[in-house]
């Protein structure tokens, strides 16, 4: 949508500003190796080049791991390739904002209903920028958008025939009985593995740990009460300290949070953990379901949302004068969705969606038509009627997890920064600004922050849980995260440095530590430290194709690629077995058994060139020449382009 | 647990310290020190402060240089691997507990011995000279080696081939926290661990007249230091040569300033002091 990337406006391209200054310094060095190539070989710009973006191993260890087997695998069958590994911001940002990548090793956030695939993949957001289709997938324009002919055009392969995925992603949305809409979940999993935009990996067990000594919620006997809360908002909640302990000491792997707390920035933010606590959603996640939370109740009727909200729920920012801006209303919260749709309010010439929560925002087409405050005449009002274009209440139900946005905070923040007509999406300042303090309205409050070093939230007194029996308390007066690269965290909670460890730990940082499904560390009762887990990951592993870049706008490509991937020997060596291979994105309750891996973790539709992380280097080979490459005397592996 | 560690490096430093003092140092320069010291204080104040300012600075920097460098973004970790390949799980196949234990050993706490040790060492030198340019170098050392930080980004070799053991880490994850507070991770070009032991070693070879035996001492323990930071999986054997390159310019650099400045120190006392003597 707003791809107008000569002209960004406030969100100046850094790079290129700087890019006149280091280009002469990168030239003289960058290139050298390529060079000599081409002096060797006759024609080096025909040989298959490819960059791998992932994350350096202090931030995903798994990651890395899993971009060096692809490297090596399509080093063997002769490409040129390169790890660009950039810290987890940059990444991020130029995965999902710059698109400047050929594929990348990352995780994907998920989602909470196959619905979410609507964001990951639909064809009206190739051009977005955010998580919302990073792969610039576009099954209506032609293959290879590169003008170079691509090294296969099987024509009968791209024939009309079958649904495209938009379509059934369209589809999906609008079935009539559940049965209907597995069916045609299970056509677009087919369909998504045929095309493959990306190869998901795996769903990774995720495993935390905890001590026992000074929160009960963590010192239960059998029935492990508190086990699954984390990372969700009840985790943090109905702690049970012991006498005297008022603080919550929790470990998180990265710094990002200590320095913007921008809950629509894509690139700072993996699940919104911390955003959760600051705001409030309609929604929020407990136990596996979407539970009311800021919302007191919501009623689901032929293709509305009829929501009240709980009355008098304060923001952060309640001791401010003015007392119209005290509660939550829905004002504020449809002011949320006109905001999240165009993040410029309507001041740039083009709208400007967030980067974030596009996808859960998505089956509501127009925001300021399809959402009605109720007795919008009243100062306060607590009634709303979303209207939604699907016909699956799970599917709309995803709108209300969006954090509510306090409307007098950002309208002024919009004001003050639209002196342009420009807001690129995801670049320009109201989404990249750090947002220190947040002001939100959810059960702990902005306190205190160092630049990479903590991150300090108190509890909101006036809290809806707090009055409400039915919800467990907020009973620690303050959570400080600190910050730990992940192999020395569990160190840090077994020597009472720490409580938790908020993020889901690495599985190297298991290692040796955690036998079988043993319930303490060291299999030792007396460390007082126990294993929270395995919670199984709704965020996946998966290997993300840029197919706008000329090498991957061939499916046929992409799946030769995934060919490389010997994903049972991942699960085996790089997770240890705590993680759970997968073909498709979505648990097994939506995956067609012709989707299923069988018993020995084998891909049934792209499997690996070889067993046990072996590639058998021949067939791999022979297998890109049947797809339209050849290999030179060097054994390079070079696009055919008299085809 | 990072108190622990730094207290734990304060009393072995000290100790150590104390012994290279009685074994190098000697009494009678001792003795000549506590007649003289207030005339080298006053010598080595200006670098010292000069000093003081850079790492202060340096402090306050390293909060904004990675943010300079991701907009710079020439981040040659890859080229540095293709160059240089699978030479650091070489040098790690001869692992043993023995040599991590020496090498995380040398890294911590004989890396600090070596800068702190030739401090006192040429303190108790009547010529303050070596003393000067010592500390010159380290302010050079550390300038320039913020500069190429920001310029360039590169992860070190546990980031990009996890089968590299982060043996130091691995063994004694404590002495993580401590190198965290100095360090990030896009920081390893050049190794600035072994720019400042081997200017200490060229150094100390430069004064072996005085200090013989330090100067074997030191050689031993900067070419050590340099091994450590490959052995243990922070660096890649190129921020190492190049860390001994921006030594020797450092090195080199320091004699011409300091001369230059001892220079134009006194012209400028001759000039002032007959001024300030009258007022």
């Amino acid at each position: 949508m707003n791809r107008n990337s000569t002209n960004p406006g406030d969100g100046v391209s850094r790079r290129s500003v700087l890019a006149t200054a280091a280009s002469g310094l990168a030239l003289s060095t960058s290139g050298c190796i390529d060079r000599v190539g081409s002096v060797v070989g006759q024609d080096v710009t025909d040989r298959l080049a490819l960059s791998i973006t992932t994350v350096p191993a202090d931030s995903d260890r798994e990651a890395v791991r899993i971009a060096r087997h692809l490297e090596a695998n399509l080093e063997a069958v002769g490409a040129d390739v390169s790890i660009d590994m950039r810290s987890p911001s940059e990444f991020l940002q130029t995965v999902l904002i710059d698109h400047d990548f050929d594929l990348y090793v990352g995780r994907h956030p998920g989602g909470f209903d196959p619905d979410f695939l609507y964001g990951a993949l639909h064809s009206r957001y190739a051009d977005e920028r955010g998580w919302q289709n990073p792969f610039g997938f576009d099954e209506t324009q032609p293959e290879s958008l590169s003008g170079t002919p691509s090294p296969s055009r099987d024509l009968s392969e791209t024939a009309p025939g079958g649904p495209s995925i938009d379509e059934l992603l369209e589809e999906q949305r609008r079935t009539n009985t559940d049965d209907d809409r597995r069916d045609v979940i299970a056509d677009l999993l087919e369909e998504v593995v045929e095309q493959k935009p990306f190869d998901p990996i795996c769903f990774p067990e995720e495993y935390r740990v905890a001590r026992t000594e000074h929160f009960g919620a963590w010192d239960v006997d059998d029935d492990g009460a508190n086990d699954g809360h984390l990372p969700t908002r009840h985790g943090f909640l109905g702690l049970e300290p012991e006498p005297g302990v008022d603080q919550l000491r929790a470990l998180i792997t990265d710094t990002r949070p200590t320095r913007n707390l921008n809950p629509l920035s894509a690139t700072i933010r993996d699940r919104g953990t911390i955003v959760n606590l600051l705001y409030d959603s309609l929604l929020t996640e407990h136990q596996g379901e979407l539970v009311p939370w800021l919302a007191e109740s919501v009623e689901w009727e032929d293709g509305s949302l009829h929501i009240t909200l709980r009355e008098e729920c304060p923001f952060h920012d309640d001791d401010d004068d003015d007392e119209a801006d005290r509660y939550v209303t829905a004002e504020d919260v449809a002011f949320t969705y006109e905001f999240l749709a165009d993040t410029s309010y309507g001041e740039a010439d083009t709208p400007s969606p967030a980067p974030r929560y596009r996808s859960q925002t998505s089956m509501i087409d127009d925001p300021s038509k399809d959402i009605v405050v109720e007795d919008f005449l009243e100062d306060d009002s607590y009634e709303l009627r979303i209207d939604v274009a699907t016909n699956i209440e799970s599917v709309a139900r995803r709108a209300l997890t969006v954090p509510i946005l306090p409307k007098h905070r950002w309208e002024n923040q919009v004001e003050s920064r639209t002196e342009s007509a420009e807001a690129p999406q995801g670049e320009w300042g109201l989404v990249t600004m750090s947002n220190i303090p947040a002001i939100g309205s959810g059960p702990f409050r902005f306190e205190d922050s160092s630049q990479r070093e903590s991150l300090t939230l108190e509890r909101f007194e006036d809290h809806f849980t707090q009055d409400d029996d039915d919800l467990p308390d907020i009973d620690v007066e303050s959570i400080q995260f600190g910050i730990d690269p992940g192999s020395t965290a569990v160190e840090r909670v077994a020597n009472d440095g720490a409580d938790v460890t908020a993020s889901m730990l690495s599985t190297h940082a298991l290692k040796g530590r955690l036998e079988g499904d043993g319930e303490w560390l060291d299999d030792d009762e007396t460390s007082e430290t126990r294993w929270i887990g395995p919670r199984q990951s709704r965020m996946f592993y998966h290997v993300g194709f840029n197919t706008r870049a000329a090498a991957f706008g061939d499916s046929s490509v992409r799946r030769l690629v995934s060919q490389l991937l010997d994903k049972s020997w991942i699960i085996d060596d790089v997770f240890g077995n705590r993680a759970k291979p997968i073909a498709a994105p979505l648990s097994d309750e939506w995956v067609p058994d012709t989707l299923a891996m069988d018993e020995d973790d084998e891909e049934p539709v792209t499997p690996f060139f070889g067993s046990d992380g072996e590639l058998d280097v021949d067939a791999a080979r022979d297998a890109f020449e049947d797809a339209g490459f050849r290999h030179d005397e060097q054994g390079w592996l070079l696009r055919n382009d008299d085809t | 647990m990072l108190v622990q560690v730094l207290v734990q490096l304060a009393v072995v430093v000290t100790l150590m310290t104390l012994a290279g003092i009685a074994l190098f140092v000697g009494r009678y320069r001792l003795r000549e020190t506590r007649v003289e010291w207030k005339d080298r204080v006053r010598a080595a104040t200006p670098i010292t402060v000069v000093l003081a300012v850079v790492l202060l600075g340096n402090s306050v920097a390293r909060q904004i240089v990675p943010d300079l460098s991701w907009m710079i973004d020439w981040n040659p970790t890859w080229e540095i691997y293709d160059l240089e390949g699978q030479f650091i799980l070489w040098l790690q196949s001869f692992e043993t507990p023995v040599l991590t234990a020496y090498f995380s050993f040398i890294y911590i706490y004989g890396y600090v011995f070596l800068l702190v040790f030739p401090v006192v060492a040429y303190f108790a030198l009547s010529n303050t000279r070596p003393l000067r340019e010592l500390l010159t170098a380290y302010t050079l050392n550390y300038t320039l080696g913020l500069l190429l930080y920001i310029f360039v980004i590169a992860y070190g070799p546990r980031n990009l081939l996890p089968e590299v053991q982060a043996l130091m880490y691995d063994t004694y994850p404590q002495y993580q926290h401590l190198t965290r507070q100095v360090n990030r991770n896009t920081n390893v070009f050049p190794s600035l661990h072994t720019s400042l032991a081997a200017t200490v070693g060229i150094l100390a070879y430069r004064t072996r007249d005085v200090y013989p035996w330090w100067n074997l001492v030191a050689g031993v323990l900067a070419i050590s230091v340099a091994i450590s930071t490959i052995y243990l999986g922070i660096h890649w054997a190129i921020d190492v040569l190049a860390g001994i390159v921006l030594a020797y310019v450092c090195v080199e650099l320091s004699r011409v300033f300091v001369g230059r400045w001892s220079l134009s120190e006194r012209v400028a006392l001759q000039r002032w002091l007959p001024s300030i003597r009258r007022q």
